[in-house]
């Protein structure tokens, strides 16, 4: 069927995210909830309908099954289309090889048939593990403007973190001369957001160099980009402003949450527009009894409180019982809090129970002691970060 | 076999004026985030009716779009699935007319129902809230090879209703030994008519036949009570949770059911294994801020609440403002209130902005309507 487009994504929702630990054990990093009823995935699929992106490749790998569960055919992001549309790639085994993805880049190769099907012009490359909204029409826009074979998108980022970051250095037209993966000393703090659209030619051309070189990690931050670079393609860097949240430790995870309460949080999801889009899952509305006491919270669907909650993210279906107290934390889907329980500084992840008179965490922990409850758990017993 | 569900959306508006003057009563808005026919159509779907056909008569435009295109109750199908049929069938007709009883609606969709292939179908209103496994009900019905199955409540002593409802009287097996109109608890005949039936779609083909050989209008009194003991006529009596929607004050009191009686709560919205499926908004989970105060209250998505809520039932988008107090009341969507406002038992339809350091009061008996889009 004829179904030409002139950008279409590739969303790398394959990696581990290792550093959240327990909750990534069962899930992939994208399917992490995120803000009462989002996953992290919904970000970037609905920045790309809100762009009027149609077409985009969800490349799985590690425990796919909640993130296919998730994502579905991709109707909740309205990607459900006759041509185009959201398609599930996973790796797969052909006449020679069944390999896993091997880095980003070989991710991409692997899937290069399903590139060529749509004949884009460009395509834009997206990882699964950030919160923001971001229009990427505009970075498109940029990229056409500067004739660009690939544009980088780079945020500001502090000086001091700098070095966790793949550093862009750019001149003053904002082209790229110098891109550093995580260095010791970095030169400037615009770090790269790992959002790149190549233009399809100079990708394909790419691609087929770093496949054939045993010594690359096949990575498009480590080994394409800085090719690029040494070739002489035109890189640009497009500056983005705005919220974006790496959301790949429990810390960042934890404070991404927290700064949807802020009293004029950075990161809108009241707005009308660019809405962010999630499945639902037809839950009543929430119920709030006599003896609740809330401040500061954000709650979802289908929870009953009955506590106090303080200055948490509450997520669909969760149960807050009788006495039981919330404080700084995040509880996820169908979680229940039994009477007097009490938690603070903790993420709980989905259909955990905190029996009664158990406690999690301590009030004074603060951000860099937030204790993770696994997915499930049967909690009987005061539970702490170590 | 399978069976086929017809919803008829606007029986009954004219008791519940002030909700349908520009809604069909299928539309209106109900319990945070529904619509009243939310819970006829994931009635049917949890029941694995996935045929469903919708008789629109007039001002249903809200309906159709609530409904788009029925994907929100897994009803956009290639086969089956829903279908809103618009009243404007017969309009080429000398004849033209939009319906106000249920044969006159069946009568206008009759080359519908002479097609149909499944064997059985299933009639209601939207006016009768409740969570019921309809495949009981039709189980039931093909048990007893019966014609027409109805669900009932048993009625209680003390019960009472100004609009006349059917009530019936059965053996012990359930088969229906008599019918009257009744407005009150009768003993004689305990058991009153939901307005869900069950058909075998021969006898409502053969029903339809008749109605239109001897003019007939009404389902009930030409057709149901014309000797019910002659027909094969079974009542269901379900014993569960069932709320009655049909005034303006029972609209008003069910909302405020659901915020005081857990049980009621739990049976008609709390069923996980039958969830009641609604039109998607995308609305982000709700903000409580600093300083606010809520008890008792039923809270949609997609609100920012500063202020003090008790006993409320607050709509999708609400906006509570610092140190107002919204008591016994019910706010549609977008419902703006400002600051030091106080509302006690008002009903305010969809985008309706209440301006700060305003005081209105409705009472239990009568609650204060404010119509869609008034600014006050």
């Amino acid at each position: 069927m004829y179904c030409k487009k002139e950008c279409i994504a590739m969303l790398l929702a394959g990696g581990q995210g290792s550093r959240l630990y327990a909750l990534t054990q069962k899930t992939a990093k994208p399917a992490v909830n995120y803000g009462g009823k989002y996953r992290i995935i919904d970000f970037p699929l609905s920045n790309c309908i809100n762009s009027g992106i149609d077409t985009v490749g969800v490349l799985t790998q590690y425990q796919p099954l909640a993130l296919n569960d998730y994502i579905g055919k991709g109707a909740a992001w309205d990607l459900d289309r006759i041509r185009g549309g959201l398609t599930v790639l996973p790796p797969y085994q052909d006449g020679k090889n069944a390999d896993w993805y091997k880095g980003t880049a070989n991710a991409i190769y692997q899937n290069i048939d399903f590139i060529k099907k749509f004949d884009p012009e460009y395509v834009l490359i997206l990882s699964g593990d950030h919160i923001y909204k971001m229009d990427y029409a505009k970075m498109l826009d940029f990229h056409k403007e500067k004739k660009a074979a690939c544009t980088v998108a780079t945020i500001t980022v502090p000086i001091e973190e700098a070095s966790r970051f793949g550093i862009c250095n750019t001149r003053e037209d904002g082209s790229i001369y110098e891109f550093e993966e995580k260095p010791k000393e970095p030169k400037n703090n615009q770090a790269s957001m790992g959002i790149y659209i190549f233009s399809t030619n100079i990708l394909l051309e790419y691609l087929e160099i770093d496949e054939k070189d045993p010594k690359s990690s096949k990575d498009f931050g480590k080994n394409v980009i800085p090719n690029l670079l040494r070739s002489g393609e035109r890189l640009y860097a497009y500056p983005f402003t705005g919220y974006w949240k790496d959301v790949g430790t429990i810390g960042s995870l934890w404070e991404a949450n927290m700064d949807l309460l802020a009293e004029k949080p950075e990161l809108d999801l009241r707005t009308r527009f660019f809405r962010i889009y999630s499945r639902n899952s037809a839950r009543p509305p929430q119920f709030v009894g006599k003896t609740a006491a809330i401040s500061s919270s954000m709650i979802s669907e289908g929870c009953s409180v009955y506590g106090t909650v303080k200055h948490s993210v509450i997520s669909g279906g969760a149960v807050i019982g009788k006495d039981a107290v919330v404080c700084d934390s995040v509880i996820m889907d169908d979680v229940v809090i039994e009477p007097g329980a009490k938690v603070y500084y903790a993420i709980v992840d989905s259909e955990s129970v905190i029996r009664s008179g158990v406690t999690v965490g301590r009030p004074d922990a603060g951000k860099d002691h937030i204790t993770v409850i696994a997915k499930g758990s049967d909690v009987t017993k005061n539970a702490e970060e170590k | 076999m399978s069976t086929t569900g017809f919803i008829f959306s606007n029986l009954n508006s004219n008791t519940l004026s002030l909700l349908t003057s520009d809604r069909t009563v299928a539309a209106i808005p109900f319990g945070c985030r529904y619509r009243l026919v939310d819970f006829a159509l994931s009635n049917m779907v949890n029941s694995d009716i996935t045929d469903i056909n919708i008789i629109a008569n007039y001002n249903f435009r809200s309906l159709v779009n609530h409904i788009g295109s029925g994907k929100d109750w897994d009803l956009a199908r290639r086969s089956g699935g829903i279908k809103i049929l618009s009243p404007g069938q017969e309009a080429r007709q000398a004849d033209a007319f939009v319906y106000s009883y249920r044969l006159e609606a069946l009568r206008s969709i009759r080359d519908r129902i002479n097609e149909l292939t499944s064997d059985t179908v299933v009639l209601t209103d939207s006016d009768h809230l409740c969570n019921i496994d309809l495949s009981d009900v039709i189980a039931f019905h093909k048990a007893n090879d019966a014609e027409a199955t109805f669900v009932t409540v048993q009625s209680k002593i003390g019960d009472f209703t100004r609009d006349p409802q059917t009530a019936l009287q059965s053996d012990a097996k359930g088969r229906v030994t008599d019918i009257v109109r009744s407005t009150g608890y009768d003993p004689d005949h305990p058991f009153v008519s939901i307005r869900i039936f069950v058909l075998s779609t021969e006898f409502l083909i053969r029903s339809l036949e008749e109605a239109v050989a001897r003019n007939y209008h009404s389902f009930t009194n030409d057709i149901i009570m014309h000797s019910p003991e002659r027909r094969r006529f079974y009542s269901y009596c379900f014993n569960d949770v069932v709320i009655p929607v049909t005034t303006f004050l029972d609209y008003y009191r069910a909302n405020m059911l659901l915020t005081s009686d857990a049980a009621a709560r739990n049976a008609i919205l709390g069923k996980w294994e039958r969830p009641i499926y609604t039109r998607v908004h995308n609305s982000p989970p709700t903000v409580y801020h600093d300083g606010c105060c809520v008890k008792d209250s039923l809270i949609a998505d997609g609100c920012l609440i500063e202020g003090t809520v008790e006993n409320s039932v607050l709509f999708r988008g609400v906006k509570v403002s610092r140190g107002a107090v919204v008591k016994n009341s019910i706010l549609f969507g977008d419902t703006y209130v400002g600051s030091n406002s106080s509302l006690n038992c008002i009903v305010s339809d969809k985008n309706v902005v209440i301006s700060d350091d305003q005081t209105l009061s409705g009472a239990g008996s009568t609650p204060f309507y404010i119509a869609k889009n008034k600014r006050i």
